[in-house]
């Protein structure tokens, strides 16, 4: 009993961050370490950057649209201008400037943050619609202004630096991918860990608040406006670092990097891992990274398959990755999640198969229509055949409809026994 | 004698030609329990968000303690000491009972815009927001999200976020409204005791309540307000019998 009286309910919260909240972060690190063991090519390296700069560029979307309530349509701008100044930044090092590489996200953070700050004084006093609006016609008009401003945005080549040219880092003079990747991850890791801390401060719970309720928030003292800007800034900054961790890795920027259609994915990618979840944007960006980097190396169609994901997530699981992951705690609690594997298992084979022959369906006619050079020979899943025939469409058409009806047949045994698996009563 | 908690002057709200508030004075005495009672659409609830900063008001203006608050923001208003609940509930639902409670004390404590404080380490603040549960008997639904919880433990909750920034000017509008027998009297004697040495604004529909309740009461017609006095007083005035209950009579008859 004498441990009940030491342990009292608040317990645990006087250290920066207990014990059991160091865990995950310290298995995150160190996985992030090992990862280039496992992966060692350059293009999978550079994926992995790519990713790490994706999750950055996410978490600090996610502070406005999950944690604050505010729906942006041109986030890319506080990224991009961070990336252009780090850019010019960097070619300022290269002109005999001293500063080392791994401190440039800071300049470019704060550049973002500089930003947020003096668009966000007239775009935060209103959320919803009017947030939104803002966030659209400012996208649009440092877009067109990355065109008219050659001599900052370079016109159409954009900008490009070097980033070996500053001061060598303990012996590291950034010449090599994976000296690159462990810039890219220590960033990560110190601007993940950031935003987390950052909604547990009383500014990013006030945030919360203000989300769920404006008025509210008002009438316990907090002004919606000054709660928005704040999260705003904060926001502004860590894109801004994404922005230059983007910069060094590619040593160039284009007009690309602040338009419409980077903010338009970055909330697409935020969404589809579950923007009430703080993981949810760190998932959606590993699943958007992949699909863009490795399906995008099979097939061109990897944009229409990330918009057909974002629909369906949209229509059938609008809490993303995160929240379908984390509606399995309570059956978990539970102790039924046993309950479960059964009927996933026996979905999984016709889901996929589904999912492959439909896909199979879109590749075929978009190779019959586009034709390459060689005529109508193609390749799929390791079968070559014509894709000027009907039999390969209709093959697919036939499976697709069999597995799909399979599907369906699954589908009420794992309503049953997710209610079942939710139900405490059931196993006593 | 110290300046009255709350002060009306000649205050006026229109809303086109719609004339809702029409000149009230009103002065309300530091750590008085004071009602407001009128029919339906006699502008109570306008007249509470014109003393809150929801509403500016179109002439006259508000003071409380002595001070023009008139036409700041509720926020600013708020941190002059005054706090409100809604008819409608207003809460955050999307956070949990606990967080509800804790989001009403951060500005008083001290927070404000903090980004450099860890809120878990913040044991007064956890302490006070637990002690507050306590006291609107929500402990056993703490970690629960607020939307989830049932309608009279959300008009509870309403009065733990309103008392929680222990605000010496406390507001409730309608703080009864949709509540069965058994649960008003719970929530009476909640708001009786959190509105121990404070000044009370209340408006309600439940003349049991307020005459178990108010010290005075005003009664609100059209705008205007036509009787302000003691409940003994109020309940005898012949202006408030014809008004307001031939008024409330033929409601009923509706």
């Amino acid at each position: 009993m004498s441990i009940a009286s030491k342990t009292p309910l608040t317990a645990g919260t006087t250290r920066l961050i207990s014990l059991s909240n160091a865990m995950p972060w310290a298995f995150a690190a160190l996985f992030l370490l090992c990862l280039p063991f496992v992966f060692q090519s350059s293009s999978a390296l550079t994926i992995m950057n790519q990713m790490a700069i994706t999750i950055v560029f996410a978490l600090s979307y996610n502070m406005l649209l999950g944690q604050g309530g505010m729906l942006s349509f041109g986030h890319a701008v506080y990224m991009g201008l961070g990336g252009f100044f780090a850019m010019h930044v960097m070619n300022m090092v290269e002109d005999g400037l001293w500063l080392p590489l791994p401190f440039l996200p800071v300049v470019g953070g704060l550049f973002g943050l500089v930003f947020a700050f003096l668009i966000g004084s007239f775009s935060t006093r209103r959320a919803g619609t009017v947030f939104a609006m803002i966030s659209l016609g400012v996208g649009e008009l440092i877009a067109a202004c990355s065109v008219i401003i050659v001599v900052f945005f370079g016109g159409e080549e954009g900008i490009s630096g070097d980033r070996t040219m500053g001061p060598p880092v303990f012996g590291y003079e950034f010449l090599t991918q994976q000296e690159v990747y462990y810039l890219t991850v220590v960033w990560l890791l110190v601007a993940a860990l950031l935003m987390y801390l950052f909604s547990r401060t009383p500014i990013g719970r006030i945030a919360n608040a203000v989300r769920d309720n404006e008025e509210r928030a008002e009438f316990v003292g907090y002004s919606q406006r000054n709660v928005r800007w704040i999260s705003f800034c904060a926001s502004g900054f860590f894109a801004g670092v994404a922005g230059s961790l983007f910069a060094i890795n590619f040593e160039i920027l284009t007009e690309e990097n602040l338009n419409l259609a980077t903010s338009g994915s970055i909330l697409l990618v935020t969404f589809i891992g579950g923007a009430g979840f703080f993981v949810g944007p760190i998932i959606g960006a590993v699943v958007f990274t992949l699909l863009q980097t490795v399906l995008g190396l099979h097939t061109e169609l990897w944009a229409l398959y990330l918009g057909i994901l974002f629909v369906a997530c949209v229509m059938f699981f609008p809490s993303g990755f995160a929240g379908l992951i984390a509606m399995h705690r309570r059956p978990l609690a539970l102790g039924n999640l046993k309950l479960l594997i059964k009927p996933y298992l026996k979905v999984a084979v016709p889901a996929i198969t589904s999912v492959l022959s439909l896909a199979a369906i879109l590749e075929i006619l978009f190779h019959k229509r586009h034709g390459y050079g060689g005529g109508h020979e193609m390749h799929l899943y390791g079968i070559a055949f014509d894709s000027g025939a009907y039999q390969a469409v209709g093959l697919a058409g036939i499976i697709a409809a069999i597995s799909l009806f399979l599907v369906s047949r699954v589908l009420p045994e794992i309503r049953e026994a997710w209610d079942s698996a939710n139900h405490a009563e059931d196993r006593v | 004698m110290s300046a009255p908690a709350i002060e009306l002057k000649k205050l006026e709200k229109s809303f086109g030609l719609a004339k809702i508030i029409q000149g009230v004075d009103l002065q309300i005495a530091k750590g008085e329990r004071h009602a407001v009672i009128g029919p339906n659409g006699a502008g109570k609830s306008t007249l509470f968000n014109l003393i809150t900063g929801r509403f500016a008001p179109t002439s006259g203006g508000v003071f409380l303690h002595g001070e023009d608050v008139t036409g700041l923001k509720p926020f600013e208003i708020n941190r002059r000491g005054l706090s409100r609940s809604f008819q409608i509930t207003n809460i955050f639902p999307n956070m949990t009972v606990f967080e509800n409670i804790r989001c009403g004390l951060l500005w008083t404590m001290g927070y404000r815009y903090s980004f450099w404080h860890m809120i878990g380490r913040q044991l007064d603040v956890t302490e006070k927001a637990e002690e507050i549960l306590e006291q609107i008997n929500l402990s056993n639904r703490r970690n629960e999200l607020a939307g989830t919880l049932a309608y009279a433990e959300q008009r509870a909750l309403e009065i733990g976020i309103t008392i929680a920034g222990g605000a010496d000017i406390i507001l409730l509008d309608e703080p009864c409204a949709g509540m069965s027998h058994s649960e008003t009297d719970l929530i009476v004697d909640l708001i009786r005791n959190v509105t121990e040495d404070k000044t009370l604004l209340i408006v309600e529909h439940d003349m049991g309540v307020i005459f178990d309740l108010a010290d005075k009461i005003s009664v609100l017609v059209y705008g205007e307000v036509i009787e302000s006095d003691t409940p003994d007083v109020v309940r005898a005035s012949a202006k408030v019998k014809e008004a307001y209950l031939g008024a409330s009579l033929e409601e009923e008859a509706v």
